[in-house]
């Protein structure tokens, strides 16, 4: 099941299947298609999300994780 | 005062909170700030290291994701590199996680300046049981790629010595060396940039 990583439930993980945003920001970060990355925190209103990935905690605002598209782990 | 034959410009770069300023106090000798929460340093720090007859300028650069600057301490980050063509650059890179750091070594390589690694914080890697293939990484990248532990002094004297050892990286061999043409001892699998636990640089 695939999501937006702006609607992954906390503690929820999944691999960044593809990334409608500046490619170049999020990359730089170390969020990458083929990433695999666990939600850390969404906050209310306008975000920001902040995601695990490899260990380290990535901060993106809520517009930006709408435009990543996440590959759901099964449960 | 002796007088010194040479005098060699170093850039310590690399992304933030990967030890760089603690680097820098050890080769220097300096007091620089030092914090374990990235963003400490925003501004330049420069120190020298005089060994036999030379002396090496070192220049703590602020920690940056990339050249594409996007915040102050970036904007500096790329004003010092395109201000120092003829510098030698030292990128720091954490060894807990090499592959993070990769992205901006790349983005300097494309810089063509003389460069070797730093893959500091070795000993943090150790403890984690964190293997670094160092004889792989450095065929791959072509430069020569130094363990460190700033907090133990481990491998202080190996980067100075990198320093007479740097190459100006050539791009297209490393994504030739990356993706597979690259030696590796029998039953070795090579090592990846692109990074075998997934992620595409782009």
């Amino acid at each position: 099941m695939q999501k937006r990583l702006s609607e992954l439930e906390f503690s929820e993980s999944g691999t960044v299947r593809d990334i409608f945003a500046s490619r170049h920001e999020l990359n730089c970060l170390g969020v990458r298609v083929r990433k695999h990355l666990t939600m850390i925190t969404r906050q209310p209103i306008k975000g920001p999300v902040v995601v695990a990935v490899d260990d380290m905690e990535v901060a993106m605002g809520l517009e930006t994780a709408r435009c990543v598209i996440v590959e759901v782990d099964r449960p | 005062m002796a007088a010194h034959n040479h005098r060699y410009t170093i850039l310590m770069m690399g992304n933030p909170n990967v030890g760089k300023s603690a680097l820098f106090n050890r080769l220097t000798g300096a007091n620089a700030v030092v914090s374990n929460y990235p963003g400490t340093t925003v501004d330049v720090t420069r120190g020298f290291l005089r060994k036999e007859r030379l002396e090496y300028e070192i220049i703590d650069v602020p920690g940056a994701y990339s050249l594409e600057a996007r915040d102050a301490a970036e904007e500096v980050a790329v004003r010092i590199l395109g201000g120092h063509p003829d510098a030698v650059v030292m990128v720091v890179l954490d060894a807990t996680r090499v592959e993070r750091g990769l992205y901006l070594a790349l983005e300097v390589m494309e810089h063509g300046n003389p460069l070797f690694v730093a893959l500091n914080m070795i000993d943090a890697a150790r403890e984690r049981e964190v293997s670094v293939d160092v004889a792989t990484l450095q065929e791959i990248l072509g430069v020569p790629v130094v363990p460190t532990s700033a907090v133990r002094g481990e491998g202080m004297l190996d980067l100075v010595e990198a320093v007479h050892r740097a190459q100006p990286p050539d791009i297209a061999a490393i994504e030739a060396r990356a993706f597979g043409e690259v030696k590796c001892p029998a039953g070795e699998r090579p090592l990846s940039i692109a990074g075998t636990a997934g992620g595409v640089p782009e």
